[in-house]
């Protein structure tokens, strides 16, 4: 690992200003499960950290009327335990306890999880493997190689690596927003518009500017949280990441029709997907086995499968006719 | 006599964090060391910058060449030498395979270390290379032509009866390259004092390192001590010397200071010996009832361009049934990686899974129920030498396991049954078998006037639970309290410390400790039975506290056999032995449930009944049980280590890409011992258990999953898009 | 106050870190690279806690900070600056009896080569004060964190069952 600077800021004020002040590069570190683990095989070398982790400005979390907000700083495992999110919002804790290890979950925040970096083995593997992501012009040694648990949604020729995070796919279900701030003051910005698809740049993978951080992530309030779930398969039980995952949440009316669908898919994509042509047929419909499977369908009907990983868009499509009739049970509770 | 129920005698060690491994010493002055190593399939380095890590403050050396002189070549393992592979890294400019070593860097603390080897640049001439079996560029040699020691295996005529036999079994099985991935990582501590080497390293095979790194540094082995008295897994990955030994030692010279060298998780998937990829083509025979009358099995197995590691898949394909003809042909297939080894099983878990896969084909295909057409080809006399099996309850733990696994209630038909969730259920059944080895040992024993008694022994712990068996032992044979009973393994103080591996280490050290216990009981003027007062024993000999030195050899085998252990080489003998032949055997039954829509499959029970003689430790047996089931499990449903061909390697090298089993995976796993002492064998009548308990897992996974399904599986891992 | 290490160019300043392991108050100058874990085995020798990937991915080297379990692999040392850390050395009592969930690691048989035990033991003693034992799955999901190569899941699974129940029985 390089030698890098260490900086801790006592507020978040402190923050921003280490940040607006720090050399190129530069980066936040929280709970240090990706950036450390990356500064370890190379992948980044920043030439310092600003360590946030003890800012207890950002560790709130909160459940009152209207939304939930959770402080960028609050731990995935405090989160996913949270008896309120637990009962309102199951695919929002499933998401979360379904990650990772329980040891990684006390260190990680939900603000570092969303930008957490892909999995792919050739991004992370080294120098020899070319990877446009971690070295810009190199190729992408992927599109050609070992590409089981690649992306099948929002790839490019470019990159074909899959957003690898559970919490942002059920966050994007439910609308969730992202409070961030800078030295220009703070702003807001929907979810849906903080990661971006690799196209001809894949270093690229989020909006945020290199001086902002994220404060806190509002999801706002709705029923269909309680009819909720996050459904993820893998290659073993636990303590890996997705072949495939739906977060799925619904609405019914008192004859069983849906009112309100949300679904977001993991693991098959370049970023967190939200599958909205999938939520819209099924609105006015009945939740079957069979109107399911469609929104599953359509929910992968752009779908480019790559070699190996092709499976997984039948996978992905029992995926997300689970986590529907999952979640349609929740829904009827 | 059954033996109690005693725990684990080194537990609260374990359980405190006490016990000490290969890298938990940390000696004054200790220097950090690093590789880097080779970032291309194969080739040559044509120059190797390190001007960037020696700019690394802290740093103290980083060599990319040995002499000769100082450092030779350490021989392979299974060609009368004593390393995993003959190549031995630094010593010329030729890169054999990815990850090979190709600089050591040794500096004050670990962060230098690490940033320095990362700064390691080289250029290299890249030559073709082929990783796969079938890549351009493989090629290959009959076994017996280029090892006729390690024969094929033919008995009768194998292909004729074939041809004549009314039923035919024609299927090829792939099975793919794995990882031991103990969870210690390899690692040593190296110190000299003086003109002694010390080396702190768990290993399986203390013996070989310690005769081993005294040839290449050209010391007398006298002068160098290996101490191993833990190992944090060793599955046949420590069962050799390793190449980092020799240019660490040198290091540690130079430097005048210890040096620990802890290898990265990813570099190990390089540095030391894996399972290779094996195919297998299984030819059954038989009548219309199922009744074998032919069998054939050609393999292809890989190895390195730089060692023929041998196949032995027909050593236990030939033995379990009656089969009167039996044609083995293998194929080592010479590719461009660090020379493959042993793993658990390895060369019985995958011929396992191929043989008892087809035996299921055959009994669908005869319309048999697969538990009676096995026990209808039982035998009790080894087919291949006519000489009788020193024992063999195989039947037993057939019909026993069908008994206590339910399996009357199973119905044959391919995707008949569902649970309540409607998953489709399979139970499969398979046999497993392993050729019981022996090798010589050496025991030294004394008794104390505070009544303890102290055994050292060959032996190497690695959670198999010898240092417990030996303990127990002891402590029943003399009636003390087994707390009273220290035991020394791993040692080269104490003893040789051949190999343990094999699943022989108890089958070998108990005859000792046993043989050795007479001795003691003489020298303490007590009788050849009965409960010995130890202290006042002691005390009444007059003379301090008696130690008797024996040694023994596996039966048959010559005494000069102690003389090769003791010079650190291979030395184990069996399964033929001269009046008999031996193996431990085992049934395995399992239910698998493979979910209606996202395919999953799962393993919700499993049993595993054993003939493996005595059971010498029940409680750690029955670990060993339920760990080598799960080992099994693991082969057949998760573990695969990938290539990508343009690069060479491999590429899945971390504990997140190469997914063993985690707890989510596992429930319930029951087991069952046939526990008769094998007398023919040993007067303790143990044979062995460690390897066993996988055997035939990975097909009675694979024939459930049939059962389940309808769909064969003839290659492993068996996965989600397998069963879609 | 902002308190940092000096930026002027590599290589970066030691950090002058201190906190308790096992009740102990300890101090540091610190490569900020260093992570918990090397801290624990190289500078204190308290080897008890173990390198199994140093990547997150097996759970050998969890100890407790604050009374909550993490990887020391992925934590860097200088984060713990006043925090408590706990290792498998501070589990037993000061006598050398055993903490109920030692005792029950060695009861259930729950390990054999022993060296992902620590780990697991650390896990365990978390699992238990989280409460995720209410079922057999709940304490088989929360253990996944730590791999056991030698497979002793089920003894260790029926350890922290054991110690679960017998507290249950306690409170009752």
């Amino acid at each position: 690992m390089r030698s890098f600077a260490y900086v801790v800021p006592d507020s978040v004020a402190g923050a921003v200003d280490a940040l607006a002040a720090a050399e190129p590069g530069t980066k936040i570190l929280a709970g240090g499960t990706t950036l450390y683990d990356l500064m370890k095989l190379g992948v980044e070398a920043p030439p310092a950290v600003i360590d946030i982790h003890r800012l207890a400005e950002l560790t709130e979390i909160s459940t009152g009327e209207g939304e939930l907000s959770f402080g960028a700083g609050a731990k995935m495992a405090e989160v996913a335990d949270h008896p309120v999110v637990r009962r309102d919002y199951p695919a929002l804790s499933e998401s979360l306890w379904r990650a990772a290890s329980q040891q990684l979950r006390n260190m990680a925040t939900v603000g570092g999880n969303l930008l957490q970096r892909t999995r792919c083995g050739y991004f992370r593997g080294g120098a020899e493997f070319g990877c446009n992501k971690r070295d810009p012009g190199s190729g992408c040694a992927a599109l050609e190689g070992l590409d089981r648990t690649h992306a099948l949604l929002g790839a490019s020729d470019a990159c074909i690596a899959t957003y690898p995070g559970d919490w942002a796919v059920a966050l994007i279900a439910f609308d969730a927003e992202l409070d961030v701030v800078g030295p220009r003051g703070e702003r807001t910005l929907p979810l849906g518009d903080l990661h971006v698809e690799p196209g001809d740049n894949p270093v690229l993978e989020h909006t945020l500017a290199a001086d902002e951080l994220i404060l806190r992530i509002r999801v706002p309030a709705t029923p269909a949280g309680r009819g909720s779930t996050y459904h993820k398969i893998r290659d073993r039980e636990s303590y890996a990441f997705a072949l495939t995952s739906a977060a799925a949440a619904v609405t019914l009316d008192a004859q069983g029709t849906v009112t309100d669908c949300r679904i977001g898919l993991g693991g098959v994509a370049t970023r967190p997907w939200r599958a909205t042509a999938a939520e819209r047929s099924l609105l006015g419909e009945q939740l079957t086995m069979g109107t399911a499977r469609h929104a599953g369908e359509v929910a992968f009907a752009d779908a480019r499968p790559v070699r190996t990983g092709a499976f997984r868009v039948e996978l992905g499509i029992r995926t997300v006719t689970d986590a529907l009739l999952t979640a349609g049970k929740q829904a009827a509770r | 006599m059954k033996t109690p129920d005693l725990g684990r005698v080194d537990a609260h060690e374990k359980v405190t964090g006490t016990a000490s491994y290969g890298a938990d010493r940390v000696p004054d002055d200790l220097a950090y060391a690093m590789f880097a190593v080779a970032t291309i399939g194969k080739g040559r380095t044509v120059s190797i910058d390190t001007a960037a890590a020696e700019a690394v403050p802290g740093v103290r050396l980083v060599l990319t060449r040995f002499d000769e002189d100082e450092l030779r070549g350490p021989g392979f393992l299974m060609g009368g030498g004593f390393a995993f592979q003959s190549l031995q890294p630094l010593l010329s400019d030729v890169v054999a395979y990815r990850g090979q070593p190709i600089a050591l860097i040794v500096a004050d603390t670990l962060v230098a270390a690490t940033e320095a080897a990362d700064l390691v640049r080289a250029r290299y001439e890249i030559e073709p290379f082929a990783v796969g079996i079938d890549d351009e560029g493989a090629t290959s040699v009959l076994q017996e032509e280029a090892l006729p020691w390690f024969p094929d295996v033919k008995v009768g005529d194998a292909e004729t009866a074939y041809a004549a036999s009314p039923v035919q079994i024609d299927e090829t099985y792939l099975h793919p390259a794995q990882h031991q991935v103990p969870m210690e990582l390899i690692s040593s501590v190296v110190q000299w004092k003086g003109d002694r080497l010390v080396v702190h390293e768990s290993t399986q095979n203390a013996g070989a390192l310690r005769h081993g790194v005294a040839a290449q540094l050209n010391l007398d082995p006298a002068d160098v001590d290996v101490i191993s008295p833990y190992i944090g897994g060793g599955f046949g990955s420590r069962n050799a010397l390793q190449p980092h030994i020799g240019p660490l030692a040198l290091a540690a010279r130079r430097l005048r200071r210890p040096v620990k060298l802890v290898i990265p998780r990813r570099q190990t998937f390089h540095t030391g010996s894996f399972r290779p990829v094996s195919r297998h083509r299984i030819r059954l025979g038989a009548d219309p009832s199922g009744r074998l009358l032919a069998a054939l099995h050609d393999a292809d197995h890989q190895t390195s361009r730089h060692d023929l590691y041998p196949a032995m898949y027909t050593e236990i394909t030939s033995r379990l049934y009656a089969v009167p003809n039996f044609g083995g042909r293998q194929r080592l297939v010479q590719t461009d990686v660090q020379t493959p080894g042993f793993m658990r099983a390895p060369n019985e878990g995958p011929a396992s899974f191929a043989f008892e896969s087809a035996v299921d084909v055959l009994a669908y295909a005869t319309g048999q129920d697969p538990v009676e057409l096995r026990l209808a080809n039982d035998t009790a006399t080894d087919p291949v030498t006519g000489l009788p099996f020193s024992s063999r309850h195989l039947a037993q733990c057939l019909t026993r396991g069908a008994e206590r696994f339910g399996w009357q209630k199973r119905d044959p038909r391919p995707g008949s049954m569902r649970a309540a969730d409607g998953s489709l259920v399979g139970l499969g059944v398979a046999v497993g078998a392993h050729p019981v080895l022996v090798a010589p040992a050496v025991a030294r024993m004394s008794a104390g006037a505070d009544g303890r008694v102290t055994v050292g022994v060959d032996g190497h712990e690695m959670g198999q639970g010898i240092r417990s068996a030996i303990a127990l032992l002891v402590a029943q044979d003399l009636g003390v309290p087994v707390q009273d009973v220290v035991v020394r393994v791993g040692d080269t103080r104490v003893a040789p410390q051949h190999l343990t591996a094999g699943a022989w280490g108890t089958a070998t050290a108990l005859p000792a400790v046993h043989k050795a216990l007479r001795e003691l009981r003489k020298r303490l003027g007590a009788g050849d039975t009965g409960t010995v007062e130890v202290a006042a024993a002691v005390r009444a000999t007059g003379h301090g506290s008696p130690e008797v030195e024996v040694t023994s050899v596996g039966p048959g085998q010559p005494p000069e056999m102690l003389d090769r252990s003791r010079a650190g080489l291979f030395s184990a003998a069996g399964p033929v032995f001269p009046d008999f032949t031996a193996f431990s055997w085992a049934a395995h039954f399992v239910e698998v449930r493979i979910e209606a829509t996202t395919r999953r499959i799962r393993v919700p029970r499993a049993l595993c009944v054993a003939d493996c003689g005595r059971v010498a430790s029940p409680v750690t047996a029955a670990s060993q049980v339920r760990g080598g089931v799960i080992w099994g499990i693991s082969e057949a449903l998760r573990e695969s280590s990938e290539v990508d061909p343009r690069f060479g390697g491999f590429l899945n090298t971390t504990l997140e890409e190469y997914p063993v089993a985690v707890n989510a995976d596992i429930a319930e796993i029951d087991f069952d011992f046939i526990d008769e002492p094998d007398l023919l064998l040993s007067e303790v009548g143990v044979k062995g258990l460690g390897e066993l308990t996988m055997i035939g897992v990975a097909a009675a996974v694979a024939n459930a999953v049939f059962h389940a399904t309808g769909q064969r599986q003839n290659r492993l891992p068996i996965r989600i898009e397998d069963v879609m | 106050m902002m308190k940092t290490s000096p930026t002027a160019g590599r290589p970066a300043g030691l950090v002058e870190t201190a906190f308790t392991v096992n009740g102990e108050q300890v101090r540091f100058e610190l490569d900020p690279r260093e992570s918990l874990l090397d801290v624990l085995r190289e500078r204190l020798v308290l080897t008890g806690t173990k390198k199994g990937c140093d990547q997150g991915h097996c759970g050998a080297c969890t100890v407790h900070i604050d009374g909550r379990r993490v990887v020391s692999c992925l934590t860097p040392a200088v984060q713990v600056a006043g925090r408590d850390v706990t290792t498998i050395e501070g589990v037993a009592a000061p006598d050398g009896t055993l903490h109920p969930l030692q005792q029950a690691f060695v009861d259930c048989d729950a390990l054999q080569c022993g060296y992902c035990t620590p780990g697991q033991v650390m896990s365990g003693l978390a699992c238990l004060a989280e409460g995720h034992t209410e079922t057999d799955g709940d304490i088989r999901e929360y253990m996944s964190g730590n791999l056991c190569r030698c497979g002793a899941y089920i003894g260790i699974t029926a350890a922290i069952r054991r110690v679960a129940d017998q507290t249950k029985q306690t409170e009752v």
